[in-house]
């Protein structure tokens, strides 16, 4: 079952086109992995999936309905969280309060019941916390949750923005450049992290990212752009072997 | 962070000598303090009650508003208009006669105030559709626009307001208790409202739109919401103000006004809400004290003929240095606590030693 289908998605900024003719599809269940040299138009698409911009042409499926056009709240609403490639993480808050901000959008009670402490709100903030408490545990936070998000080292801020976008108990999970900055070791931890969240969560995850190793760890399925064209797409042997992936990658083998 | 029990104890401790001194003050006269003090007391409250309105949007929500004055204008003249009793209203407009249907409308104080707090809020609502689409210093000048515009009509609506004489003979409600108590309400929905998941919202926006956005928050609902009911509590420190002064004027609520009240939320600390209010008082208390330099001074040989307005500029200059050189006040976004006093005065001494 597809959870996500882009159709014909093309973006032009002036005379730009970042990215253009975009078919991507992501099934149940599945890690499909983004990947292209810089300028791609990677994030781009991504912006487009969320709202943040609004495709020149083509049309975003979100299940059967179509979400281009839509706020990024409405789409973050409808299942769809994300990650952002430099990290965006409400800095000056707790780390149990950045997981909280994140369940705001399914806060049934209004501003007043919950200012004024009403019985519902009381209970429905308390549920909150059980499980924001409960997801920081799951992502290994826990112990760090009263401290600053600017303060914890750059591996877990990454880990902290996913548990933040778990929070919105998303059916879809969008990772721009998880890896980016990290550490052999904690790149490793990465891997091992995405697969187990798959798992636990039972989400779908596209993801963005360099790091090779990563990618053909995890992914079920790889799309590889170029200057916003989709130049291969397929498992992550075919892609390996994939000339024109080669290509792009190291550049062409002089013939004189 | 966890408060220490010794933190608890000095702060209930404390809260209770003010509220004896207020009770001290307003019953027995202690201190024999003349009117004129207390009139700057409750000058200094009515200011921290704008102070926090202002630092819901600016310091919670992290928009740049400036559309205070406007707000607390249609406060001060909704109660002024409602608490004027018809025989005065009949006797001070002398242009034009009052129109007919607020000739002898009327209200006891606390509903006057209210209805001020509400007409403010619904305001702040319609300016909010065009002027919350903007950000940083263009919402700033936005807002200040709109603040002048309310004011020019205010000026202009002669058989509403008055016009330029505006509202005299505005009974006085506004003792020790009244100041106090109002401004212990505000305090006391602020910090509910922070503590609840609209509040964490509100700070979210302020942290980071896009990511804030992304998680699911609506941006332009949220920063309604702060927008609205900080323009109902301005109307009522509006409503306030009216009330202590007892007479007020399209004047009082000129564009300075919203730098006066900038003053105190940056000085403060923008996002702290103990910060406000010692910054309001502080402002409020040196405004005052300022009065010094508008009169004639001689030191020694030096003859200073005293230029009226002068506080204005010193004001202006000390605005200025503290937004160049101390733009987190005196409480960052934190709030005041007895463990933070310790700790400053620990790391005071600390740093005396290493010297």
């Amino acid at each position: 079952m597809s959870v996500l289908t882009t159709k014909a998605l093309t973006i032009r900024f002036g005379g730009l086109t970042a990215v253009e003719d975009l078919n991507i599809e992501v099934n149940k269940g599945e890690i499909v992995a983004i990947i292209g040299p810089n300028g791609a138009g990677k994030t781009t698409a991504f912006n487009m999936i969320t709202g943040v911009y609004n495709p020149t042409e083509g049309t975003v499926f979100f299940g059967d309905e179509r979400i281009n056009g839509k706020r990024p709240d409405v789409i973050a609403h409808m299942g769809i969280a994300r990650t952002f490639q430099n990290i965006r993480l409400f800095k000056e808050l707790s780390v149990l309060e950045n997981v909280l901000i994140a369940n705001h959008l399914r806060v049934k009670s209004n501003l007043f019941s919950s200012v004024l402490r009403m019985p519902w709100a009381r209970k429905e903030e308390k549920a909150m916390l059980e499980k924001s408490l409960e997801l920081l545990k799951v992502v290994g936070l826990y112990d760090l949750k009263d401290e600053k998000a600017s303060n914890l080292p750059y591996g877990l801020q990454r880990r902290l923005e996913i548990a933040r976008a778990l929070a919105t108990d998303p059916t879809l999970l969008l990772l721009d450049e998880p890896a980016a900055g990290m550490n052999p070791k904690e790149t490793e931890e990465l891997s091992d992290f995405i697969v187990e969240i798959r798992k636990k969560f039972d989400i779908t995850i596209l993801l963005i990212e360099h790091h090779m190793q990563l990618v053909m760890d995890i992914s079920d399925r790889i799309y590889v752009l170029e200057y916003g064209k989709t130049i291969a797409q397929g498992v992550p042997e075919e892609i390996q072997a994939d000339p024109k992936v080669i290509k792009a990658y190291l550049g062409e083998e002089d013939d004189d | 962070m966890k408060k220490s029990k010794l933190n608890n104890i000095l702060s209930v401790i404390s809260l209770a000598i003010l509220v004896a001194l207020i009770v001290g003050i307003q019953e027995f006269g202690l201190f024999g303090l003349n009117s004129y003090v207390i009139g700057v007391i409750k000058l200094c409250c009515i200011y921290a009650i704008c102070a926090l309105s202002m630092n819901m949007v600016n310091g919670l929500t992290g928009m740049f508003s400036l559309g205070q004055p406007g707000f607390m204008a249609l406060g001060a003249y909704t109660t002024g208009l409602l608490t004027v009793s018809a025989q005065d209203k009949l006797e001070i407009y002398k242009i034009k006669p009052i129109v007919g249907f607020l000739a002898n409308a009327n209200a006891p104080f606390f509903i006057a105030l209210i209805i001020g707090g509400l007409v403010a809020a619904f305001f702040a609502f319609l300016i909010g559709f065009p002027v919350l689409r903007l950000k940083g210093d263009y919402l700033a000048i936005a807002s200040l626009g709109f603040s002048e515009i309310i004011r020019i009509f205010i000026q202009n609506g002669q058989s509403v307001t008055n016009g330029t004489t505006g509202l005299i003979r505005i009974p006085s409600h506004v003792n020790l208790y009244v100041a106090f108590g109002v401004l212990a309400l505000v305090v006391i929905f602020m910090v509910l409202l922070i503590h609840s998941s609209y509040g964490r919202a509100f700070k979210a926006i302020r942290e980071d739109e896009v990511a804030a956005e992304a998680m699911g928050v609506n941006l332009f609902k949220h920063k309604m919401f702060s927008f609205v009911i900080s323009g109902f509590i301005a109307g009522i420190g509006g409503g306030l103000l009216a009330s202590h002064l007892s007479a007020i004027s399209p004047d009082v609520f000129k564009f300075t006004l919203a730098y006066e009240i900038l003053l105190m939320v940056v000085l403060g600390g923008q996002g702290s809400i103990s910060g406000s209010i010692i910054g309001a008082f502080i402002v409020r208390a040196a405004l005052e004290w300022l009065r010094i330099v508008d009169n004639p001074i001689k030191i020694g040989f030096i003859n200073y003929p005293g230029i009226s307005g002068m506080r204005m500029v010193v004001f202006s200059v000390v605005l200025m240095l503290i937004i160049l050189f101390w733009s987190r006040g005196i409480f960052g976004s934190e709030e005041f606590s007895f463990d933070r006093l310790f700790k400053f005065f620990k790391g005071l001494k600390k740093s005396k030693k290493e010297v």
